[in-house]
């Protein structure tokens, strides 16, 4: 209750607060400099088990299953082609997933304290005109209601709680992570003129009445001289347009690293412009940018979707080979629990697994899958008993260091509604921006986690000092192949092309990597697309 | 000869640098209080160093009236520099309270410091002056002066004060000055007089701000008892707080975390008016619930209704409620109620207790904190309210203590536009409570089927709320505050409001 007295009355009070605790800091420090014994853990994707498909020395089938319908991989292309069937109203299909759970990239992991994403953490409002997107989120309760002006209503607790984001810059927290306090008047300029740019270009349509850029990727307009940008590097486009301020280049490498894991030396401006034009921002009318999370993160997505593939599931099982044979799709999967193999038989196969794996699993895929590149991700959760800093703007859910290595951390209570927590919960993100991503990869895993412990600890020292005499324990958990990389040229190349091509009106494509930018509208529809297109052509068909 | 006079110099002019040290450091912890206490750091600083130089000119000026021992009136100098600039923040600490007087103290210990510190350089160069040519003496005397001040201005605000706290700077730097003394009288005994008696009292002053230093925390506490300006009966660390009951003539007060909770002269106005007007327009009184308020007394008021059967009590902090059920004073003040047989006291997080609550309450008294910061700011959402709703039966009425409507309209108003987005009927009343000033509530009906004006029922022997509660739902202009938003958990405009308005009155 009732700040009254201490504000209203006497001033004093509260700065005789300020100098009593400055007193007591150096006290405090005596009693909290007892040493905690730092526990870590590594871990990351089954790559062993996946490696094995190089040498495929896995036993022969001993037994068959026959269904309609098959899908490969439990990420969220599977996951969503699995409910658009069950909307459909068939419920004849199989997924069978390599790891030990569902939710590919949208995995999360839990300990005592908090839940805590593996992956994918959160999922931007949704674009107006995304129809299905919005009836998913009606179906599971994250919009609860429509207002008078016919927009969603998203559930509050669903909603990023305030304060969502903050940067620390020139040695302050900040509100928002948009280097703003302490630029000069030039830099905001640029930064101005940069976010007018783009605005201009999240309405704009080309000739074909199509926005420039849209969610899901194949929307956009098909307009030359925006497709012309995939051809050039973020940072090439900044040249071109006269960009020149640290602040903006910082930024918009940490945006590009968020969503494509590379930064903006690598990445296509197309893509890079993308992350700003994609969403329209039309589904509120107050705080447009916000975004939906949970502890878990996407992971709550996944678990969403999980329920239409309940005892239609394969988990521990590798698929080594997918061939078609007799009008009939032949898949070979290996038993990681059992250690057997399995023969299924399918009229129809969808390939919800990136193409990396898919050109081990196919014939002849290799010329079109060697142009697919994926950025290598770390991702660090640090149990710690607590967590201070400058106290110069209070923790948020996303903490971003300007100038630091990663891309920040997450605060995984953040949507809690309790008033205190003893532990404190925070997951940092990496992600292995570079011009060689294989040999990026290779070198990932030659690392021990000392290594690895010492990087983090160090990175999150720029903002919070002391943060490794509070850490109890950290989970560090490596992903070989975390996202599709849109390097210039990609989006809209060949490669791409070819690769989502269905094979003999059997086999069927459906992943992110096949949009070229990894996140989950594009997956969410690749698996309603793949689903509609195979029921269509069976229509027809019969 | 030759050599010993070197070192003779070379210590002098090491005395020289240790006094500028010493000196701006006292300096700058005498602003740094100013500021922390009187406010206005660039006027308070700027008037400290004035002053501090100006009385430096003032020591210049005297100076020439010292002339014999003038060795060891150099040596005493600089004890009582650290003796007296040593303590002066102790004493400033121990003078919180009365800040006239304060202010005098304060102006009075640096010009007593900047007097000596001024003394000793023209003290010095005329010990040196027959012994060093004039051209090097001036020279050397100013280089180690300021260098001195350099080291210590840089020392300050990065190591000395994160790492010391102001007093433990003051003092450390009192016993350094006072142990150069020490060290001069040792190695100077043949060119002072009454060796003996100088070295006693540099010992015992070191001994004095040693023995300071050592009992700085008891002092510290006992500066805690002044800083409330009124005799600390009771202090209590609980996980989540620090409560500090104060007694002063026939007023006892409550203090969270230095935030005032109640006053007991005038805390019956707080309560009755919190209590009262949803106790007497509720349908039903049977079961009743209050969020927060671990102090009994909102329980004391809601006891005053035999009809009343069961009262809930959910507060966080199980230390806040253990001491009003045993603490005799505090009993004294809730009357026993968190001891009452219909009472069931539950310590834990209210909003995750209220997600996952099955029973609906004919009451709802809601008594938080106010939101001044974003953990708190949650109690005040929309999404909190709706649970609340979901916890209360058809026409319960439910009541939030909602901060000022005078010092915050902003936020008065952005908490019942909430509540009104949430509750059919919804109004917002205050009254008056000296020791906070103009407070105020919002009050609901989860229904139709009363009315604000409609007392169902009262009780006897109040000493303010009179049942009429329309004389309470008026507001004035100067409470009023129009476009304002809606308190969501994704935004959290409330926080923003409150820090704005509170933080304008600092």
């Amino acid at each position: 209750m009732k700040n009254g007295e201490n504000y209203s009355k006497s001033r004093r009070n509260f700065v005789k607060g300020i100098g009593a605790s400055l007193l007591l800091i150096p006290f405090l420090q005596f009693c909290s400099d007892k040493i905690i014994q730092l526990l870590i853990r590594l871990s990351g994707t089954n790559h062993l088990l996946g490696h094995r498909l190089w040498i495929k020395d896995f036993p022969k089938p001993t037994s068959q299953i026959h269904i309609p319908y098959l899908i490969v991989g439990g990420g969220i292309s599977g996951l969503s082609a699995a409910r658009q069937f069950e909307k459909k109203g068939i419920s004849d299909f199989l997924l069978v997933e390599l790891e030990g759970h569902l939710g590919g990239n949208s995995s999360n992991g839990e300990n005592q304290y908090s839940k805590f994403p593996l992956g994918a953490h959160y999922l931007p409002l949704p674009n107006f005109k995304d129809k299905e997107l919005l009836q998913f989120l009606e179906e599971e309760k994250i919009i609860v209601g429509y207002d008078q002006k016919g927009l969603p209503v998203f559930d509050e607790l669903q909603l990023s709680f305030a304060p969502d984001e903050r940067l620390f810059y020139k040695n302050n927290w900040q509100d928002g992570v948009v280097p703003k306090e302490g630029n000069s008047k030039d830099q905001d300029l640029e930064l101005e003129r940069f976010f007018k740019l783009m605005d201009a270009f999240r309405i704009g349509k080309g000739k074909d009445e199509k926005y420039l850029f849209d969610i899901p990727v194949y929307l956009s307009s098909n307009d030359i001289e925006t497709r012309n940008l995939d051809k050039m590097t973020m940072k090439e486009w900044f040249e071109k347009n006269d960009f020149k301020t640290e602040p903006l280049f910082h930024y918009i490498d940490y945006c590009c690293k968020d969503d494509f894991g590379l930064g903006i030396d690598y990445v296509s401006a197309w893509a890079g412009i993308h992350y700003f034009a994609g969403r329209k921002q039309d589904a509120n009318s107050d705080k447009k940018e916000s975004v939906l999370t949970w502890p878990e993160g996407n992971a709550r997505l996944a678990t969403h979707l999980k329920k239409y593939t309940d005892k239609k599931t394969l988990k521990n099982h590798l698929v080594y080979e997918v061939k078609t044979e007799n009008n009939k799709v032949i898949a070979k999967v290996f038993d990681d629990v059992k250690k057997v193999s399995v023969e299924i038989v399918a009229d129809k196969v969808i390939m919800a697994t990136p193409q990396f794996v898919n050109q081990y699993l196919i014939k002849d895929r290799k010329e079109y899958t060697k142009d697919f590149q994926y950025t290598p991700w770390l991702l660090a959760t640090l149990t710690l008993t607590n967590l201070s800093d400058n106290f110069s703007f209070p923790l948020s859910w996303d903490n971003v260091i300007y100038g630091a290595k990663g891309l920040g951390y997450v605060y995984d209570q953040h949507q809690s509604l309790n008033q205190i927590q003893t532990k404190k919960v925070i997951t940092y993100y990496y992600s292995f921006s570079s011009s060689d991503l294989r040999k990026t990869r290779k070198e990932l895993y030659k690392k021990d986690k000392e290594y690895w412990k010492q990087f983090v600890l160090d990175d999150l020292k720029i903002a919070h000092p002391d943060i490794e005499n509070s850490t109890e324990e950290m989970e560090v958990f490596l992903l070989g192949h975390g996202m599709v990389s849109p390097a210039p040229g990609f989006i809209f190349g060949e490669a791409k092309k070819q690769a989502s091509k269905t094979i003999q009106n059997s086999i069927y494509f459906a992943h992110t990597d096949l949009s070229g930018i990894s996140i989950f509208e594009e997956a969410f529809h690749h698996g309603i697309n793949v689903v509609n297109q195979i029921l269509d052509e069976t229509t027809l068909d019969s | 000869m030759g050599k010993k006079f070197l070192k003779f110099e070379f210590l002098l002019l090491f005395a020289v640098f240790i006094i500028a040290t010493c000196g701006l450091v006292y300096e700058l912890v005498a602003g740094t209080l100013a500021s922390y206490l009187l406010g206005d750091s660039v006027k308070q600083f700027s008037f400290i160093i004035g002053v501090y130089l100006f009385s430096m000119g003032i020591g210049s000026f005297f100076s020439k009236f010292f002339h014999k021992n003038l060795l060891n009136t150099f040596v005493e100098i600089e004890i009582l520099v650290g003796l007296i600039g040593g303590l002066s923040s102790v004493v400033l600490f121990l003078l919180f309270e009365s800040v006239e007087y304060f202010q005098f103290v304060l102006y009075l210990l640096v010009f007593v410091t900047g007097f000596l510190v001024g003394l000793e350089i023209p003290l010095l160069m005329n010990i040196l002056k027959d012994k060093v040519a004039f051209k090097d003496l001036v020279s050397n005397v100013f280089t180690f002066d300021y260098i001195g001040a350099l080291l210590a201005s840089i020392l300050f605000p990065l190591v000395l004060v994160p790492k010391l706290g102001i007093m433990g700077t003051s003092l450390f730097f009192g016993m350094i000055n006072v142990s150069i003394a020490i060290v001069l009288c040792f190695l100077l005994k043949k060119e002072l007089k009454n060796g003996y008696f100088l070295k006693a009292k540099a010992v015992t002053s070191f001994l004095i701000l040693l023995g300071v230093f050592v009992f700085s925390d008891s002092i510290l506490s006992y500066s805690e008892g002044k800083l409330y300006g009124e005799n600390i009966i009771y202090t209590n660390s609980t996980q989540y707080q620090r409560i500090v009951l104060t007694h002063n003539k026939s007023d006892y007060r409550l203090y969270l975390n230095n935030n005032l909770q109640f006053s007991s002269t005038d805390e019956y106005r707080y309560h009755e008016a919190l209590v009262h007007p949803v106790m007497s327009i509720a349908k039903s009184v049977k079961h009743v619930l209050v969020l927060g308020g671990g102090d009994g007394l909102a329980v004391r008021e809601i006891l005053k209704y035999k009809e009343v059967e069961k009262v809930t009590l959910v507060d966080l902090d199980e230390g806040m409620t253990k001491l009003f059920k045993v603490n005799k004073i505090l009993t004294g003040f809730n009357q026993g109620s968190l001891n009452n047989p219909k009472v069931t006291i539950i310590n834990t997080d209210a909003y995750i207790w209220a997600k996952s609550c099955q029973e609906k309450f004919d009451v709802v008294i809601i008594d938080f904190p106010d939101p001044s910061n974003y953990s708190l700011g949650k109690l005040y959402s929309l999404n909190f309210y709706q649970t609340i709703k979901s916890i209360s039966q058809p026409d319960a009425a439910v009541v939030i203590q909602t901060t000022s409507p005078y010092f915050a309209p902003k936020s008065f108003w952005c908490i019942n536009k909430t509540v009104m987005q949430v509750f059919p009927q919804v109004d917002a009343y205050h009254a008056y409570v000296p020791s906070f000033g103009e407070w105020g509530y919002t009050i609901a009906i989860n229904g139709f089927g009363t009315t604000f004006n409609q007392v169902i029922r009262k009780a006897l022997g109040l000493k303010f709320y009179n049942y009429q509660f329309d004389r309470f739902n008026y507001f004035t202009k100067d409470m009023i505050s129009n476009e304002i938003e809606i308190n969501r958990l994704d935004n959290q405009i409330l926080v923003r409001y409150f820090d704005e308005e509170w933080g304008k009155l600092q």
